[in-house]
C-alpha cells in the first residue's frame, strides 16, 4: 500500500515510507571511513583554500620534481601587466549590454613607473553584432544566451588585442598576464595567444601567464616541495599541464615568487629561469604577486559608483526606456538572503 | 535637488555640487498644490562605503604611479560629480497649503515630482506675513536680499543678543538702539565699556543722525542725583541692595531721612552731618558711617542732578541715554543700576515717562540675581524692555530664557556655550548646533517674534557709527 500513488494524506507520512533516505544514501558510495585520519582544508565560499605549509610529500605523486631556485637578474627591462574585468550591465529583448574595464600597469627597474586605464567600454551583444565576430555559429548562440560566455568573449578580445599591441610595440620587455596562456575559443584569430606569442619571441619579449589559482588539483600537490624552499623558486609542470589541457603557450611551471608565499602557476614564453628571473630583478613583488599584475587588476576592476554613472549614461545616451524590474531571487525565496 | 528621506522633520536633500546652498537657507518643496517649506541646517558628502573604497583605492593606485586614462564614455567625469554629491540636512518648517501658510507638516512630498528651489527672504516674509511699521535693517540673508526686523518685534520683548568674544554682538546691539532712536524711542543704555558714546559720530568723524539725541552720561559727572530726585524707594534699595545695610541700621537711616525730609533740609551733607550726631547705637552709627563714606566717594549725588524726565518725555523725538560705567568702581556700578532702575520704575509707574528699551551689557556684573526676575516680568509691565547682551549664555537663568521673545546668536563654538543655548533657545537642537558653530563674524541667527519663529541667518551690515570700546592693544599693527 506505502508505494501506492494518490494516497489519501495521513500525519504519519514519514520520509522512510516513501523510500527517500534509502535513495539519497545508495545514490554514490560515501566511504567516509576514508577520511579518518587525513589532513584537511576547509572551504569557505567557493574559495580557494591552500595549506600554509603545503600538502605532505607523502600525498604527491611527483615527489623527485626539481626544483629551481630563482635569482633576480638586475638588469634594466620593461613590465608590463595586463588584466581586465566584464560585467553585463543590462538586457534588452534581443541582446545585452555589457561592459569591460582593461588595466596596464607599468614597472621598470623595480619601480611602478605609469598605469593606463581603459574604459569602462560598452559593448551590446546582439544577433546583429554577434555575426561579425567570427566566431563558430553555436558558439555565437551560446554567448547570446549565457552571460558568462558573453563576459569572457568581451574579456578575452580585449585582453588580447592589448596583449597583441604590447607585444608588438616592446622589446626586451616583460609582459605579465593574469591566468595562464591557454588559447580561447573566443579569440580573434589574428589576436590569438599564439600570435601574440610568435610577435614576443619575433621583438625578444616574454611572456608570462600567472595564474592565482588552478583548478588542477594534481599542481598543487605537485608544488609542494616549494612550499619547503626558503626563497624564490620553481619546479617546471610541463607534462603535467600538456597532458591535461591542450592549446597551452609556452612551458609551464609552478612558482613560488617569495619566501613564505603562495605558489602560483606560471605559463612561460621565453626561457624560464631568464624571464622570472627578469620579473623578479623588475618588478615590486609584495606577498608573492607582482606588483604590476596587483594594480592592473585594481585599476581594472568596476567600482559601484561605475556601475551608477554607468546606467546614468545608458539612459541619458541611448534613448532606451527603463523597466521596473525584481529580483527573481528574492521573489522566489523571500527576504531571507540564500 | 531630490529628497532623499525623512526622518521626524528632518528632511534629506540630495544635491550636486553646483547645487550652491547655504546652512540656514530656506528651500521650498513644490508637490503639485502643496508646497513645504525646509529650512537647510547642515551639510555632507554623499557617503557609502562603495564611494569610499572608490575614493581611497584611487588615491592609493594615484600615490604609487602615474595615471594616463582613456575614458571613451567620460564615465570618470559622472564618477567625480558622484563623489561630489552632497546631502542636505534640512528641518521642516511649515507648509503652504493653497497659497496660505499652515503648521500641517504631517503630509509628505513626493520623491519623485517634488521640485525644490531656495526661497528668497522676500518671498519667505510674504508667506509669514512678517510686516510692520518702523523697520530696523539689519543686514543680508544668504540669499543676498536685504533683512530688516522692525521695532515692534522689541516693543513689549525681551531680547537676548549672545555669542563669543568679538562676533558682533555689540555691533547689532547698537544698530538695534540707533534705529530704536530713530523711530523715536527713549533707550537707556548700561555702557560697561564706554563704547556706546559712538552712537552719536560716524565713523568719519561727521556727528550722526542721532548726534543731538546721544545723551552720554558720566556717574560723578555728568551723573548725580539729588536724594529728594531719588526718593525713598531707590535709596533704599540702593543701602539694601548694593551696600548689604542690615535691617536695624536701615531703619534708623530712614528715621534720619524722615526727619530732614519733614523740615525740607534732606541733603547729602544733612545726612552726613545727621549719621555723625544722631542719638544712635554706636554699632548702627559705625554702621551708617561707612555706607555713607562708600556713598560721598561715589559722587553720585549732588544737591541738585540729573533727571530723566528731562531727556526723557513722549513727543521729544527719541533719544539715548549711555550710562558709561567702565571707569567705575564695582559697587558703584551696582549702586547706579539700583537707583537707575528704581527711578525709572517709579517715573513709569506715575507715566511721567513713557516705556524705555533697557540694554544691558553683561549684566549679570552689575544686576543681583533677584532683579533679574524683576526685569523679565514685572517691569515688562511698567514699560522697560530689556535687550540683554552677554557673551556668557550661562550668565542667564533658564527661567529668563523660557522668558525671551528675541534671540540673536552669534558664532559660539565652545560645546558648553553650545549645549547651553540649544537647550534654552527657541529653535531646534540641531539647528543652533550646527549653523551656530560655523557662523562667520558679524553673522547672527536670528530666533523668536522679531523672525515669526523662522530661525534666520543674517549678516549684519557694517555700521555707520564710530566704533569705540575696541581691546586696546600693545602691539600695534
Amino acid at each position: 500500500m506505502a508505494t501506492q500513488l494518490n494516497l489519501p494524506f495521513t500525519s504519519a507520512l514519514s520520509l522512510g515510507d516513501l523510500g527517500i533516505i534509502d535513495s539519497v544514501g545508495k545514490c554514490l558510495p560515501a566511504t567516509l571511513e576514508e577520511l579518518k585520519g587525513k589532513k584537511i582544508v576547509f572551504s569557505c565560499d567557493d574559495k580557494k583554500m591552500v595549506p600554509v605549509d603545503g600538502w605532505s610529500l607523502r600525498s604527491n605523486p611527483h615527489v623527485g620534481t626539481t626544483v629551481t631556485t630563482i635569482r633576480a637578474i638586475k638588469e634594466n627591462a620593461l613590465v608590463a601587466a595586463v588584466d581586465s574585468s566584464s560585467i553585463k550591465i543590462a538586457e534588452t529583448e534581443e541582446g545585452s549590454l555589457y561592459g569591460i574595464k582593461c588595466g596596464i600597469a607599468i614597472a621598470y627597474a623595480g619601480l611602478a613607473l605609469m598605469h593606463f586605464k581603459i574604459g569602462p567600454v560598452l559593448f551590446y551583444l546582439c544577433e546583429n553584432t554577434i555575426q561579425d565576430s567570427e566566431l563558430e555559429e553555436r558558439l555565437a548562440r551560446l554567448v547570446l544566451i549565457d552571460d558568462d560566455y558573453a563576459k569572457r568573449l568581451i574579456r578575452v578580445r580585449a585582453e588580447r588585442a592589448v596583449q597583441k599591441e604590447l607585444a608588438s610595440h616592446f622589446t626586451n620587455s616583460i609582459i605579465l598576464v593574469d591566468g595562464s596562456l591557454k588559447a580561447s575559443v573566443f579569440e580573434d584569430r589574428h589576436r590569438s595567444i599564439g600570435k601574440i606569442a610568435e610577435s614576443c619571441v619575433l621583438r625578444k619579449n616574454m611572456m608570462i601567464g600567472i595564474s592565482k589559482g588552478t583548478r588542477l588539483k594534481v599542481l598543487d600537490r605537485a608544488a609542494t616541495p616549494l612550499t619547503k624552499v626558503p626563497g624564490p623558486a620553481y619546479i617546471e609542470v610541463d607534462t603535467i599541464v600538456k597532458s591535461l589541457i591542450r592549446n597551452t603557450v609556452g612551458s609551464n611551471s609552478m612558482v613560488k615568487l617569495e619566501k613564505s608565499s603562495p605558489v602560483l602557476r606560471a605559463d612561460i614564453v621565453g626561457d624560464r629561469s631568464e624571464s622570472l628571473g627578469m620579473l623578479l630583478g623588475n618588478d615590486p613583488v609584495a606577498g608573492g604577486y607582482p606588483e604590476t599584475l596587483r594594480l592592473a587588476h585594481c585599476i581594472s576592476t568596476f567600482t559601484g559608483t561605475e556601475m551608477t554613472c554607468l546606467r546614468s549614461h545608458v539612459l541619458n545616451s541611448y534613448d532606451v526606456v527603463e523597466l521596473a524590474a525584481d529580483d527573481i531571487r528574492s521573489i522566489l525565496l523571500g527576504s531571507i538572503s540564500v | 535637488m531630490k529628497i532623499l528621506s525623512k526622518n521626524g522633520n528632518e528632511l534629506l536633500l540630495l544635491a550636486m555640487k553646483e547645487d550652491s546652498v547655504a546652512k540656514g537657507d530656506y528651500m521650498l518643496i513644490e508637490d503639485r498644490n502643496r508646497s513645504m517649506i525646509v529650512q537647510v541646517y547642515d551639510e555632507e558628502y554623499l557617503s557609502s562605503q562603495a564611494l569610499t573604497e572608490d575614493i581611497v583605492r584611487e588615491e592609493v593606485v594615484n600615490a604609487s604611479s602615474v595615471e594616463n586614462l582613456h575614458d571613451p564614455l567620460n564615465i570618470g567625469s559622472l564618477s567625480r560629480l558622484v563623489r561630489d554629491a552632497r546631502i542636505f540636512r534640512s528641518k521642516i518648517r511649515a507648509s503652504i497649503n493653497n497659497g496660505k501658510l499652515s503648521s500641517d507638516v504631517t503630509w509628505l512630498p513626493s520623491r519623485v515630482e517634488s521640485k525644490i528651489r531656495r526661497l528668497t527672504m522676500k518671498e519667505l516674509d510674504s508667506f509669514i506675513g512678517r510686516r510692520g511699521v518702523f523697520p530696523i535693517p539689519l543686514g543680508m540673508t544668504g540669499d543676498g536680499g536685504e533683512f530688516e526686523i522692525y521695532a515692534e518685534d522689541l516693543d513689549g520683548k525681551l531680547t537676548i543678543i549672545t555669542g563669543k568674544k568679538e562676533s558682533g554682538k555689540s555691533h547689532l546691539s547698537k544698530i538695534l538702539a540707533k534705529t530704536l532712536v530713530q523711530h523715536g524711542a527713549f533707550v537707556v543704555i548700561f555702557d560697561l565699556n564706554n563704547e556706546y558714546s559712538g552712537l552719536g559720530w560716524n565713523r568719519d568723524g561727521t556727528p550722526s543722525s542721532i548726534h543731538r539725541q546721544v545723551k552720554i552720561l558720566e556717574p560723578g559727572k555728568s551723573l548725580r542725583f539729588s536724594l529728594s530726585y531719588c526718593g525713598r524707594g531707590a535709596i533704599s534699595g540702593m543701602l539694601k541692595n548694593a551696600l548689604d545695610m542690615p535691617a536695624a541700621s536701615l531703619r534708623e537711616f530712614f528715621r534720619i531721612w524722615d526727619w530732614h525730609e519733614n523740615k525740607k533740609t534732606l541733603s547729602i551733607d544733612a545726612m552726613a552731618n545727621a549719621v555723625n550726631t544722631w542719638n544712635i547705637n554706636e554699632l548702627v552709627r559705625d554702621a551708617l558711617i561707612s555706607r555713607f563714606h562708600v556713598i560721598q566717594s561715589s559722587r553720585l549725588f549732588a544737591e541738585a542732578g540729573f533727571q530723566f524726565e528731562d531727556v526723557i518725555s513722549t513727543g521729544s523725538g527719541g533719544a539715548a541715554i549711555v550710562i558709561n560705567m567702565g571707569e567705575v568702581s564695582p559697587t558703584v556700578r551696582r549702586m547706579l543700576v539700583e537707583l537707575v532702575l528704581s527711578k525709572v520704575v517709579d517715573l513709569l509707574e506715575r507715566k511721567t515717562i513713557p516705556p524705555i528699551f533697557l540694554f544691558a551689557e553683561e549684566a549679570h556684573l552689575y544686576i543681583r540675581d533677584t532683579y533679574w526676575e524683576d526685569i523679565i516680568t514685572r517691569m515688562r509691565h511698567f514699560g522697560i524692555y530689556t535687550t540683554f547682551i552677554t557673551n556668557q549664555p550661562d550668565a542667564i537663568s533658564d527661567g529668563i530664557y523660557r522668558q525671551v521673545d528675541n534671540i540673536f546668536l552669534f558664532n559660539f563654538t565652545n560645546d558648553g556655550d553650545l549645549d547651553k543655548i540649544s537647550r534654552v533657545s527657541l529653535a531646534d537642537n540641531d539647528t543652533i548646533r550646527s549653523i551656530v558653530r560655523t557662523l562667520p563674524q558679524r553673522h547672527c541667527l536670528a530666533i523668536g517674534k522679531a523672525v515669526c519663529d523662522l530661525p534666520v541667518v543674517v549678516g549684519v551690515t557694517a555700521a555707520e557709527m564710530l566704533t569705540l570700546g575696541e581691546t586696546k592693544k600693545f602691539f600695534k599693527k
